[in-house]
């Protein structure tokens, strides 16, 4: 592979000496010479496409077309294509262009092959991988019934070992699916059989994604390819339906055997706790927010709306902010800046720096707190009775309003409890 | 599974202990020379080169870009505002809302922005149209400075805040460390794994310290990637050895040197720095803490 790697670059650096035509800037500059050559051997069709990652082959289809006066192409995960932004076509040469992503693909034909690179235009530096296509299509495999389905997979990194959910089926052209994790799904996968081992893949231009893995027993096992180096094993068992994958709300709970305890300085300084006399038979509102997190910046006008609307029925609202640098003069500064941008008249306490394992030490009664802001609901008995994780901000529309319904139920019932 | 694969041990060829890396006995990887030409062309052409950089802030509760008095005042940009919640980070103005994707430039006007870091903590930087400063300079390759084996696991796992390349802030992974024979000594090299853009990508990296700095290469250390081979073991080239990037443009913060990685002898090889002609006397204990 290194071999191929190096003819490959060879062979660019006689094409394109850097210095005069650089594959960053403006690779063919002259509009007027792209049109394709009459007599040159067509693109035109399918082509069997692949990217040689550092532990195997990436497979894709590339879709090229001819139309009146101008060049088409899509990149393909089996049934799912993406359009590419422009073909340029010259002489032998093609430039495959993914605007979207300031990116590239450069190859030459030879023969029924092409041959180039992809490049992604990086902060770091030139991402660039060998390209290679032959004409056809990739083999259609239909999907065993022993692959097909939902798999929980746990990744093993330095970073750790996190939940990833693989949803498999066979699909029009053969094995198809996606890979979930707790925060979204990494879009659609194409991918054969052989035997019992299997390939997915997903490149839509930017990202560049290869599961590779074989059946052992009843266990998946292999390895997750992000980029060209990226190598992360897995293994993923059959799905028991049991949830793998949890979200924000779904983890978050509280200890409601006792009244929920917090002790932190205000802005001036002042220990405040849960035991004041403001907060003593209230319904209260615990808002663990922090000055640099947009979506509590959403939830805070909402907060002070509802605070005015039913601080004198007996609603009292505490706010706990997890600032950034844990230098008590330069955190009191940022929040006296939050208060007074939304004209906040409840307390704000400084409660810590804005780490989730750091804030979660602090409320020992909370279970799993992930997320910025939460709200916590307390009883005027003390005690939590809801804990919300997140805040739906205005541009979410209708749930936003949804949200915003059913937190003022949820006081409304909770001031209606004391009177019973 | 990663534990297999540090208990794999191999056979290391040469007088070097067994988990010491060993000087590379073929040539120097075939595709290093390649490498280093498409990083000179990026360097000196790319809309994302650091020395196009004229600013990187990060976006915190939201950055102004245009007018005079903004966070980043652009020539003939009318205000602009870049907030990120959750892990997106959108351009506001105006005429609309566009979203800036982790690694996906996007041009505004005769500038180019992009944003970069973990949810919550992105980094807005913004490349001018013009490149500016001197294209880098390099020592010749040198076949003794290339290095195969084992990667020692870490004394502790655990992730730690530090400044990448480009001088964003990253959760990196203690990795672990590799034994280099160089210039007479064994020298322990710590090795972290840095995330880059989109979050399921991420490098070996190593920063370290050596005989030549203030005298040749940048003074504040240099980066080298550590890469996987085929059998398991691993390659320390550092014909690769490059710059950060607050060696081309002062837009960007300088990662503090890590702990311990200080070679004595002198490393000619890989990027050179022909700046503003810094000294420091030798690489001697880091003056600068880590950030955590």
């Amino acid at each position: 592979m290194r071999l191929v790697a190096w003819v490959l670059g060879v062979w660019l650096a006689t094409l394109t000496p850097p210095a005069t035509r650089s594959p960053y800037a403006d690779p063919w500059p002259s509009p007027s010479s792209l049109a394709a050559r009459a007599g040159s051997p067509s693109l035109a069709g399918p082509w069997r496409a692949a990217l040689d990652l550092a532990g195997g082959a990436l497979p894709f289809t590339l879709e090229l077309a001819k139309g009146r006066d101008r060049w088409t192409g899509a990149l393909c995960n089996g049934r799912v294509c993406q359009p590419l932004s422009a073909v340029s076509v010259r002489a032998d040469s093609v430039l495959l262009e993914i605007a979207d992503y300031d990116a590239t693909i450069q190859a030459r034909l030879t023969g029924d092959s092409l041959a180039g690179v992809y490049r992604n235009v990086g902060n770091r530096g030139p991402r660039v991988i060998p390209f290679r296509a032959t004409r056809g299509r990739w083999p259609v495999t239909h999907t065993p019934t022993w692959l097909a389905g939902r798999w929980d997979a746990t990744f093993f990194s330095d970073f750790g070992s996190s939940p990833r959910v693989f949803e498999l089926r066979d699909g029009p052209q053969g094995l198809e699916g996606t890979m979930i994790s707790n925060t979204g799904d990494y879009g659609h996968f194409a991918g054969r059989v052989e035997g019992d081992s299997l390939t997915l893949a997903h490149f839509d231009g930017a990202f560049v994604y290869l599961l590779t893995g074989a059946r052992h027993g009843d266990t998946l096992r292999g390895v997750f390819h992000a980029g060209l180096r990226t190598q992360t094993p897995w293994i993923a068992v059959r799905s028991t339906g049991a949830p793998h994958l949890k979200t924000p709300t779904e983890i978050t709970s509280a200890d409601t055997s006792a009244p929920f305890r917090f002790a932190f300085p205000d802005l001036d300084g002042r220990m405040v706790t849960e035991r004041d006399p403001r907060f003593r038979g209230k319904v209260v509102l615990v808002d663990i927010f922090g000055s640099w997190c947009p979506t509590c910046h959403d939830a805070a006008p909402e907060l002070v709306r509802l605070y005015r609307k039913y601080h004198d029925r007996g609603l009292e609202i505490v706010g706990l902010a997890y600032e950034v640098t844990g230098d008590t003069a330069i955190d009191a500064r940022q929040v006296r800046r939050y208060r007074r941008k939304f004209g906040i008249s409840f307390p704000l306490l400084l409660a810590g720096i804005n780490d989730t394992e750091a804030a979660a030490a602090t409320l020992p009664q909370l279970r799993g707190f992930t997320s910025f802001p939460t709200t916590v609901f307390l009883g005027r008995d003390g005690r939590v009775r809801r804990v919300h994780a997140g805040f739906y901000g205005p541009a979410m529309g209708a749930q936003h309003e949804r949200m915003i319904r059913e937190f003022e139920r949820e006081v409304e019932r909770l001031l209606a409890e004391g009177r019973s | 599974m990663t534990a297999a694969r540090y208990a794999a041990a191999l056979v290391i060829l040469g007088a070097a202990g067994a988990s010491d890396l060993a000087a590379q006995a073929t040539p120097i990887a075939p595709d290093a020379a390649g490498e280093r030409a498409e990083y000179v062309a990026w360097l000196t052409t790319a809309p994302t080169s650091p020395l196009a950089a004229i600013a990187q802030q990060s976006i915190g509760t939201g950055l102004r870009l245009g007018p005079p008095d903004a966070d980043v005042p652009l020539d003939g940009v009318a205000e602009q505002r870049v907030t990120q919640q959750g892990g997106a980070v959108t351009l506001t103005a105006a005429g609309g809302r566009r979203p800036i994707g982790r690694g996906v430039p996007v041009r505004l006007a005769d500038y180019t922005l992009t944003a970069e870091g973990p949810a919550g903590r992105a980094v807005l930087t913004v490349f001018g149209p013009r490149h500016r400063g001197k294209p880098p300079l390099y020592y010749e390759q040198q076949r003794s400075l290339v290095f195969v084996g084992d990667l020692l696991p870490p004394e502790a796992r655990g992730t730690v805040r530090v400044l990448g390349v480009d001088g964003v802030e990253v959760d990196a992974a203690e990795a672990g460390s590799v034994l280099v024979p160089v210039g007479g000594e064994r020298v322990r090299l710590r090795v972290r794994r840095l995330p880059t853009a989109g979050g399921e990508e991420s490098e070996l990296e190593i920063f370290f310290r050596d005989g030549t700095n203030g005298r040749g290469t940048y003074p504040a250390g240099r980066f080298v990637p550590l890469l996987p081979e085929r059998d398991g073991r691993y390659r320390l080239d550092f014909n690769r050895a490059r710059n950060p990037f607050c060696a081309y443009s002062s837009a960007y913060p300088c990662p503090a040197p890590w702990r311990g990685n200080t070679i004595t002898a002198p490393v000619e090889a890989g990027e050179r720095y022909a700046g503003s002609g810094l000294r420091l006397p030798s690489p001697g204990p880091e003056a600068t803490p880590e950030t955590r």
